[in-house]
């Protein structure tokens, strides 16, 4: 055992050494997201080509995983050279100084402000902190609403005209489709995106005039009644209420796609549209699904969309300068194609160049996107964003699930988001 | 064996009839509970993801769909990253049990057969980290993973787990019984005391080892939490790994998903069908009785 | 640990030490070379002792240490001694007591019904002539499933359109019922405890086994010819001698239980509630990785593993004054 422990241990030196030759190793950590993996690692080898010493290793996780993953190597000192997360887990990283500011010339930008000239206005506030920028986004998501025109249709409803477009209806289209075995539903007309609170609930409370934060920052959950008009529409919607749907159920976007009479309607990004394609051509090319805008309240005070959010490319601060200026270079090379990760994967990478490009409008519903995506805001991303994202999911479910009052619930809330709020 | 074995003068043979009926009712229906699910697994793997939540659910299949088990295999990127996968689970669990045993017995044999102070304290202290929650350790030993530079590799997957407190005190049983005059006798022949564990003492342990490597092996086989933090690329995840990354796709359906979970238990069932002595007698370690 | 008790090779190591304390007082040892083996001893040992000493003894140390300070990850800002606080906020904390709860529930929930049921289980088996060998086999192969996999299973059986409300209304006629399994907030809270009992009851039936065939025959013989029915020889003779077997198995079963985190975990990640189940090791979990506050959860830790001990304590004194040799 002893002697297999010896090969072992040899065998991993030699892999060591033989690394060890090349000048500059980046390891850039991803999300899983196949489509991407693709021309991804086509850039990678391009950008190895091109710069002879540098070997990039491309590592990826699944979604729900790089956060911890990225936690414990940073922790241990071992962060990659190069990764990306959703921006209000990121933000942690650049308030704690663990990210490199962006180097322009690397990227090939003749100074900061020509990046800012290039994007859309206020997308890149989210990775700047204290008049620094911090990352770039690879992609930035708003959620719409998929259609699926057949089931609209089965059920005597026009999709073209009859789609929701106040929550209201969402709730009597969707009691008009849903079809169920006793409580048992067996077809959903719509339902929510669920442990993604923040991008696609606090919205709903937006429009009813509440907010998630004040202006200054400093209090958590505002104006009490909108928040439980809210929480009373989420009890409605659960098995509690008029049973339209729940959170145990399977998502409601990967059944979505195979369009097997289970789900009419779910929340999703552009990039949804590529998965219909990859899972189902039949359903993608037979034109019957649609993407339509993010439901208003009836009551509403305010016309907000569904939150976006974004995934930027940071740099670990604690790497060697070199592998800094090779990463923010390596990341330059990836995003000067935006047009391919647009039609290739589906992601919108904010740039003026790309939102003007024939490419995007060729996008089918590209412009319910963008319209949507201009009455909406980045999503809500403070140091325990996280923290505060469970906070409300603990009410939603406690409403929805377990029964607790709207009253009850948002107490609780309001208590626990200050004190997540607060605790630095 | 004191309700039915021996019904005396004041049973009724109906009544004992009555019992005997129950009893079998009872454990039959238990073993319908413990299987449902195996049965579920093993019918849902080769259904077409839009049976297996049709009411009612069709315990016969209505043909055999093997695309679950070529999809679980090649992986929803065609990668085919699930054969190595499996392979890596192989090798560190095997890996994991080699060291186990040995070292284990190694220690297990030092603290029964040897008298020296603090011999006592040792053991307990050793019996003690049993009690140690993995979450509780869980980022000082990522720590010194790390700074050992063994980050994505065999090494870091294996080198927390080379002997286990477990083990030691299994051994470490095993060894109390093993007769001292046997030792003696080795002794006086001139072997050295190392030489007396390597030729005498371990081939005479194999039913210990045995019991000790199979369920060794089985916790390997499990272990998520560890590999989920040490295994970085795809080519050095482990079986678990693959199955939460398969269940998280979005595309991923239910029938692809028991298909891959089949993959992930047949190993073990096999394994236990063959050497299930040896897995029952891991409980037997726990009564103090030399099973 | 997502699967639970990976480092050591079973489910069910938490006593050993009384095992250990029974075996250290009869001493075996042969009398004679004794010093010049006592180096050797040494020898023997201190490959595992090194090993324990950099894997186990140092990173407990270390978790005590941090637990008294206010460190938070990612911060580069040196951590600040904070001596008690973080037990103080705990100790008020209502989300930290609600974890107390749900991990003293699902013990409770679930050591009991183990306990009951393989105790049943093994006299039954005991009482067949029969098949024995089959049902030990079938009771216990749960057991050599990897959680993941079970969770896997499980959550697609307890999806409201799966096998288990099918099978309760079909037992219960009552059509159309959904018994929200994941959903409602005591449902779920019994769906772990369900798991967790498939998963372990074979197992434990396994030690009832072992400990009914230590009790000599001769003892029901006698009792027979003194004229005891069978009801009498199971109450009088086989459940007193059972004792050790099962005060072992409770206090196995029920550490076992304070350490569950994987059934929680993947079920909440499967969209069940977290509030009902989030158990301390869960909570820990949570505060390590999603608040990045190591020295609470480091607090956190201390306390569970205080519990444990507690309970291990408790265990070494119902022990002794109970012992029975036969």
């Amino acid at each position: 055992m002893m002697k297999k422990l010896c090969i072992f241990s040899v065998l991993f030196f030699t892999v060591m050494v033989s690394t060890a030759l090349a000048e500059v190793e980046l390891t850039y950590w991803t999300h899983e997201d196949p489509n991407r993996t693709e021309i991804e690692n086509r850039y990678i080898k391009e950008f190895e080509m091109a710069n002879p010493g540098v070997k990039v290793n491309r590592v990826t996780s699944p979604s729900g995983k790089i956060a911890e993953k990225v936690l414990t190597a940073f922790a241990a000192n071992r962060g990659p050279d190069i990764f990306n997360m959703e921006i209000e887990q990121e933000y942690a990283y650049i308030v704690n100084r663990r990210l490199a500011p962006i180097d322009f010339k690397a990227i090939g930008y003749p100074s900061d402000k020509a990046i800012y000239d290039a994007y859309l206005p206020r997308v890149l506030d989210p990775a700047t902190f204290e008049g620094k920028l911090y990352g770039l986004p690879l992609e930035l998501t708003n959620w719409c609403i998929y259609v699926n025109d057949r089931i609209f249709k089965a059920v005597g409803l026009d999709p073209a005209k009859d789609y929701p477009k106040t929550w209201e209806e969402m709730v009597t289209v969707s009691e008009k489709i849903v079809i169920r075995e006793g409580q048992i539903i067996k077809r959903r007309g719509f339902d929510f995106r669920y442990p993604y609170y923040l991008v696609s609930m606090v919205p709903m409370v937006e429009q009813l005039g509440g907010k998630l934060i004040s202006d200054d920052g400093k209090k958590a959950i505002i104006n009490d009644p909108a928040w439980i008009k809210f929480l009373t529409f989420m009890k409605e919607w659960g098995p509690n209420g008029k049973n339209l749907g729940s959170p145990t159920y399977t998502p409601a976007r990967s059944l979505f796609n195979k369009d097997k009479n289970d789900i009419a309607m779910c929340e999703s990004g552009l990039y949804q549209e590529g998965r219909i394609r990859k899972d189902n051509p039949e359903f993608y090319n037979s034109k019957e699904w649609r993407v339509i805008p993010y439901p208003v309240f009836k009551s509403a005070v305010k016309n907000v969309a569904g939150n976006y959010y974004g995934h930027y490319l940071v740099v670990n601060a604690s790497k060697p300068k070199e592998n800094q200026q090779m990463a923010w270079k390596l990341i330059g090379h990836m995003l000067s194609h935006p047009e391919e990760y647009l039609s290739k994967v589906g992601l919108i990478q904010p740039t003026l160049k790309l939102m003007k490009s024939d490419t995007f409008k060729a996008m089918p519903y590209a412009n319910v996107f963008k319209e949507d995506m201009e009455r909406g805001h980045i999503v809500y991303y403070g140091e325990n964003s996280a923290k505060i994202q469970e906070c409300i999911r603990e009410a939603v479910e406690s409403v929805m699930l377990a029964g607790a009052s709207p009253e009850q619930a948002l107490e609780k809330l309001k208590r626990r988001a200050q004190e997540a709020l607060e605790e630095k | 064996m004191a309700t039915s074995r021996k019904s005396t003068k004041k049973s009724t043979s109906a009544q004992s009839l009555l019992i005997d009926v129950f009893i079998w009712a009872f454990l039959i229906l238990a073993a319908v509970y413990i299987f449902a699910p195996f049965i579920f697994m093993f019918t849902a793997s080769l259904m077409p993801a839009s049976d297996i939540m049709k009411m009612p659910y069709r315990w016969i299949p209505k043909g055999l769909y093997w695309q679950n088990y070529w999809q679980g295999i090649r992986g929803n990127d065609g990668s085919f990253i699930y054969l190595r996968n499996i392979l890596n689970s192989l090798i560190v669990a095997s890996a994991v049990t080699a060291t186990t045993v040995f070292l284990s017995a190694f220690t297990g044999f030092g603290l029964a057969k040897y008298r020296f102070r603090g011999r006592h304290l040792v053991f307990m202290m050793i019996l003690a980290t049993i009690m140690i929650p993995f979450e509780v350790i869980m980022i000082p030993l990522y720590l010194i993973i790390m700074k050992l530079g063994f980050q994505d590799s065999y090494l870091g997957l294996i080198t927390p787990f080379i002997v286990s407190a477990f083990g030691i005190f299994l051994m470490r049983q095993y060894y109390l019984s093993f007769p001292n005059a046997v030792l003696d006798a080795a002794r006086i022949d001139g072997a050295s005391e190392p030489m007396i564990f390597m030729r005498i003492v371990l081939p005479n342990s194999i039913p210990a080892i045995a019991t000790l490597a199979v369920l060794t092996f089985k916790s390997q086989w499990d272990n998520l939490l560890w590999p989920l933090l040490v295994a970085q690329t795809e080519e050095m995840k482990t079986i678990p790994l693959y199955i939460i990354r398969f269940t998280a796709e979005k595309h991923t359906d239910e029938g692809a998903m028991m298909a891959v979970a089949a993959i992930a238990s047949i190993p073990m069932l096999i394994l236990f069908l063959k050497l299930s002595k040896y897995f029952l007698g891991g409980a037997v370690v726990f009564t103090g009785k030399k099973g | 640990m997502i699967s639970d008790g990976d480092r050591d090779g079973t489910a069910a190591h938490p006593c050993l030490l009384f095992q250990a304390k029974r075996e250290m007082k009869k001493r075996i040892f042969s009398r004679g070379i004794e010093h010049k083996k006592a180096r050797w001893g040494w020898i023997f040992i201190i490959p595992s002792l090194v090993f324990f000493s950099l894997f186990s003894f140092y990173p407990i140390l270390n978790a005590l240490y941090t637990s008294l300070f206010k460190k938070k990850l990612l911060s580069l800002a040196p951590p600040q001694f904070i001596g008690l606080d973080n037990y103080a906020y705990l100790l008020q904390s209502p989300e930290f007591w609600n974890s107390i709860r749900a991990t003293v529930v699902f013990t409770l929930g679930t050591f009991v019904p183990i306990l009951v049921f393989s105790l049943l289980f093994a006299l039954f088996i005991m009482s067949r002539k029969r098949f024995q060998k089959f049902f030990q086999m079938a009771y216990y192969s749960p057991a050599v499933l990897s959680s993941v996999v079970v969770a896997a299973i499980w959550l697609l059986m307890l999806d409201p359109r799966g096998l288990a409300n099918q099978w309760v209304n079909f037992i219960l006629n009552t059509p159309g019922i959904d018994h929200k399994w994941l959903a409602n907030s005591t449902m779920v809270q019994i769906s772990t405890m369900m798991v967790y009992f498939w998963k372990y009851v074979g197992y434990f039936t396994i030690i009832f086994l072992v400990g009914l065939g230590s009790i000599p025959n001769s003892v029901h013989e006698a009792a027979r010819i003194d004229g005891a029915s069978g009801r009498t020889d199971f109450w009088y003779i086989t459940l007193p001698l059972l004792k050790p077997t099962t005060v072992l198995v409770s206090i196995m079963s029920m550490l076992q239980c304070l350490k569950t985190f994987s059934t929680q975990y993947l079920f909440t990640q499967g969209g069940a509630p977290m509030e009902p189940i989030n158990v301390i090791t869960l909570n820990l979990y949570h505060t390590t990785i999603r608040d990045r506050s190591i020295g609470l959860a480091s607090a956190m830790s201390i306390i569970l593993f205080c519990m444990m001990l507690f309970f291990t304590w408790l265990q070494f004194k119902t022990f002794k004054s109970e012992e029975v040799d036969y």
